[in-house]
């Protein structure tokens, strides 16, 4: 059972009531986390993980210091108590330091689900065999990862804010390889409530796609039109969020220095088919309600039809600015055309199908220029059909690109990436002249 | 109270009250791999382990373990004039694994008491149980020999003890310095880990082991008001599992001049024209590509498709041992956990498994030799034991095989330095300090970049590029190597934060090198791969 928000109420006020300093953030989260790892068709391990965090930054004027631990015994409440004070007082006045919010006013979470949250540590192996009997019974080899979190976090200030959010997220992932090693699939889906879990319909999903995929004929790197399934285009998608800041815009070192001149918001920088938003309470895709600082967090439009609405702003630059300060995002919402994904298909003459991005790594900030790889299902397309298999490329490409280059979308979908675990609902996208840079022999 | 003397006696309050309350202090140092007295660590947790350990195999656990951490870290953060952030974390708990019937049960916690334990021991069980019936194939165990020992990391200056103003005067003082020297910007830090692992077994293992390593860093950016644009400059200071005396005598002052020069340098730099060029690499950059192209490819868990859903498989299939000609002749590339300085250092892998004596050539003189291999899976490719190469990075995560230290030999001649590699290069580029890094799912194409990059002509250095990335196929690449620094030129590199499986766990890792010489790498201009 993960605590109450009595629990941690009670918990965060007695570690504040030790507090010496000028002020302070007491931060506790708990969590119970099952998960199992599978490949070869056999569970590889099976854990079951009972963790907890708590965290105090003490603050002396602008001196500060944090420290963080995981015992709740009186003694060991003291100890960080008192250790984060000392370091404090010894810690170089920032310059850059806000003070602790006081009360806020927060969006009501619904990133918890008690079906979810009441499921044992064994309940995982019992929803894992319906995909792996799909994996065995089509004689290829699973492999991927299922788990379950249960958590609950709080924060509580000296300036008298006090937040709670329980929450539960199953992640599922699955990668099938012929076993040739010829052919690879995979596919994901990640809910809030386990009661909307389709783990076989998703194993079969990762089964058709590496039965297709055998055998893959050669095809030079260059640039075509691709279709990013959701996967790939939240990998690309939520590399650019993260670039989206005020504060190295103003500072001259970010890509929208080089895409615009003078203050890029309100300026069309992507295309009208662009849109992006962040929303906590976005039922599909729930995400925490504040910031790590305690901002609430809100309805955000990040890009509407190509313009750029806002930028994420930290609380001293937004004072510095005077400017208002904008929590980064804890999800990403991109409405679709919602069209299928076969209609998306139909619409290239010659064009390629992206499954699943690879270690995707920025190459030059100037241009927010991404290297990465495809993988586990990339297709030919042909006259508005897919022909057959083709080898994995290596692309050298930028998510602006992606978002100007946008012809069309399908229909959202809340699934796991490559490089983040963000909850994002995000369509496929048909995307015009994306760069190949070369052949990856992988498959 | 003086800050530095506060500090130290906080250090060892904090020691004294927790779980691991009578271990010594790591400044107590050993002064190599050799094992040393165990200490009173052992007796307190000799009794626990008994329990678990007998409860465990007495309710059907054919293999049982018991291991508690505690961790410890310090970061110190600054920009320009301000320290941004300065954290310290403690953590601690312990977990179970057990193997009933050929499958794998694990269960951690926060908590070390009996009462929770008890409940560790009856998940994992539980767990593992639900899988009777369900495998396709039993975990086969090797033969596991027992220890009784105790080992610390060899170091000067435990960096716990040294109060945090003196680290933050250093961060600003080298922010100062880039400032000064025209850098528009400054980011700073040093960030500092101990770990200290208790592992009991079934078997009759009893080992207790520490060590600590350091992270400094820079990052200079200057502008070009003018025409717009911007250029970072990275510090080349690796990583190493050594103590303070590695950040307090490292000479970060001379560096900083370098870095805002270079920095200003590749700014200016007209951008390289992409084209197959021959490439001199230096330790601060080769050591990520050899992470990348050797030792991700070499890991037996990818190669069998342990990862397959994550990290991925790899080239490097089990029928190629022994037979694979990996690199060129002149290429020893050796595995090593018991090297001075390295991240991967310890005397025991986190299935028990001793070190020293499991050194093993990956690659020899171009011929792939040898798998890291973690229980269970060396009768998978016929061999015995495994090669010391588990690791666990904390008390809650289940070991995997990780990386040991994985190093370039020294060429023969010990005469050969950068600029002699260089002086045999018509028409290529030096490419100094790590950059931007991916590589295929399989570990065949790889893209990376660097923090410097510099012309090549005639033999000469000549002047600077930018916009450079360098790409080709793992096998081709390291066959193209025609030359090798000598002893003098080694250095080491490295990570703190490899990451592997689900849920993620970071392991840290060092790796050696050499400057080496590469024959007509494809080069690419990044610029031009933007499209703009």
């Amino acid at each position: 059972m993960i605590p109450s928000e009595q629990d941690l109420r009670t918990l965060t006020e007695k570690i504040l009531k030790l507090s010496k300093a000028d002020s302070a953030v007491v931060h506790v989260s708990a969590a119970h986390h099952a998960n199992l790892r599978f490949a070869n068709n056999d569970i590889t391990s099976n854990a079951s993980q009972n963790l907890l965090s708590l965290s105090i930054t003490s603050n002396f004027g602008t001196r500060s210091a944090s420290v963080s631990w995981n015992q709740t015994d009186a003694h060991s409440l003291q100890q960080a108590v008192t250790r984060s004070e000392q370091m404090a007082r010894l810690s170089p006045p920032n310059p850059e330091f806000m003070p602790p919010l006081a009360a806020q006013s927060y969006l009501k979470a619904n990133s918890f689900s008690a079906h979810t949250a009441a499921s044992g540590p064994d309940q995982l192996a019992n929803w894992l065999q319906a995909a792996i009997d799909s994996t065995r019974a089509a004689k290829v080899a699973g492999a991927g990862y299922l788990s379950r979190k249960t958590s609950a976090s709080a924060m509580a200030t000296s300036a008298g804010l006090f937040v709670y959010q329980p929450s539960t997220v199953v992640d599922f992932s699955i990668t099938a390889r012929t076993q040739q090693g010829n052919g690879s699939g995979w596919a994901s889906t990640q809910v809030t409530d386990s009661k909307d879990l389709t783990l076989k319909s998703t194993a079969d999903r990762a089964v058709e796609k590496a039965l297709q995929s055998v055998q893959a004929s050669d095809l030079p790197a260059a640039r075509y039109p691709v279709i990013l399934e959701a996967s790939a285009a939240r990998d690309l998608i939520n590399l650019l969020l993260w670039s989206l800041s005020q504060r190295s815009s103003d500072e001259k070192r970010s890509f929208l220095n080089q895409l615009s001149k003078g203050d890029p918001i309100g300026q069309n920088l992507f295309g009208k088919k662009a849109s992006l938003y962040s929303d906590p309470t976005y039922q599909a895709a729930p995400s925490s309600i504040c910031s790590s600082d305690g901002l609430p967090k809100q309805r955000t439009e990040w890009i509407s039809q190509g313009t750029l609405k806002h930028l994420h702003c930290g609380r001293y630059w937004a004072k510095k600015q005077q400017i208002p300060a904008i929590p980064a995002p804890g999800n990403l919402i991109m409405p679709g055309d919602n069209q299928p994904l076969e209609k998306l298909i139909s619409q290239v003459d010659r064009g390629i199908l992206i499954t699943r991005l690879w270690y995707l790594r920025m190459v030059q900030p100037q241009t927010l220029l991404y290297t990465g790889l495809t993988r586990d299902g990339t297709f030919l397309i042909e006259n508005g059909k897919i022909s057959r298999p083709v080898n994995n490329f290596r692309f050298n490409e930028s998510p602006t690109n992606i978002l100007r280059n946008l012809i069309a979308s399908g229909t959202p979908e809340r699934v796991l990436g490559s490089e983040s675990s963000m909850p994002m609902h995000i369509p496929p996208l048909l995307v015009d002249d994306f760069h190949f840079s070369s052949v990856s022999d992988a498959v | 109270m003086k800050r530095r003397t506060f500090l130290q006696q906080s250090t060892a309050t904090i020691t004294a009250s927790g779980i691991l309350a009578a271990c010594p202090q790591p400044s107590l140092i050993a002064e190599s791999l050799a094992p040393s007295q165990p200490s009173s660590l052992a007796l307190q947790f000799a009794e626990l382990s008994d329990h678990v350990l007998s409860q465990a195999t007495g309710l059907g656990a054919s293999f049982a373990e018991f291991r508690i951490e505690q961790s410890a870290s310090e970061s110190i953060h600054t920009r320009e004039k301000a320290v941004q952030s300065v954290n310290f974390s403690e953590d601690s708990g312990c977990c179970v694994r057990v193997l009933v019937d050929g499958a794998w049960g694990f269960a951690a916690s926060h908590q070390i008491s009996k009462a929770e334990v008890q409940k560790l021991i009856i998940t994992a069980i539980a767990i593992a149980k639900q899988q009777k019936g369900k495998r396709l194939h039993a975990v086969d165990l090797e033969t596991l020999n027992a220890y009784q020992d105790t080992w610390q990391m060899p170091m000067q200056i435990d960096p716990f003890s040294i109060a945090l103003e003196e680290k933050a005067d250093r961060l600003l003082h080298i922010n100062d310095l880039a400032l000064n020297a025209g850098a528009k910007f400054c980011r700073s830090g040093l960030v500092q880990v101990r770990e200290q692992k208790w592992l009991a077994n079934s078997v009759g293992s009893r080992i207790e082991q520490s060590r600590v390593r350091l992270r400094p860093y820079f990052s200079v950016t200057v502008l070009d008001p003018k025409k717009g644009g911007f250029a970072s400059r990275d510090s080349l200071a690796a990583p190493q599992g050594t103590g303070y005396e590695y950040f307090k005598d490292y000479p970060f002052d001379q560096e900083i001049a370098l870095a805002v020069e270079q920095a200003k340098e590749k700014l200016a730099a007209p951008g390289v024209k992409g084209a197959p060029l021959d490439l001199v690499i230096h330790p601060s950059n080769l050591w990520l590509t050899i992470h990348e192209t050797i030792g991700h490819p070499t890991e037996l868990d990818r190669a069998l498709g342990y990862e397959a859903n994550f990290a991925g498989t790899s080239f490097v299939k089990p029928p190629l041992l022994d037979k694979l000609q990996y690199a060129s002749d002149i290429v020893t590339v050796r595995a090593d956990r018991t090297q001075a300085k390295g991240l991967s250092t310890i005397a025991y892998d986190d299935d028990g498994v001793k070190t020293s004596g499991k050194e093993f050539n990956i690659i020899d003189q171009g011929r792939f030799t040898n798998y890291q291999m973690a229980l269970g899976q060396a009768s998978l490719i016929g061999r015995e034991h495994s090669n010391g190469c588990a690791y666990a990075d904390s008390f809650s995560s289940f070991p995997l095989q990780r990386m040991p230290n994985i190093s370039l030999q020294p060429g023969a001649d010990e005469q050969i330095t950068a600029d002699s590699l260089i002086a045999d290069v018509e028409d290529g580029i030096y490419i100094v300090g790590s950059g931007s890094w991916s590589i295929d799912q399989q570990r065949y194409n790889f893209q990376f970049t660097g923090q410097t990059f510099h012309k090549i002509k005639n033999g000469k250095l000549a002047g600077m590029y930018k916009d450079v990335a360098y790409q080709g196929n793992s096998v081709e690449f390291w066959n193209a190597c025609d030359g090798l620094g000598g002893k003098g030129t080694y250095e080491l590199g490295g990570a703190f934060n490899c990451g592997k499986g689900r849920p993620t766990q970071s392991a840290p890792v060092s790796h050696g090198a050499v400057p080496a010489r590469f024959r007509q790498i494809q080069v690419l201009n990044t610029q031009a791969e933007a499209g703009a």
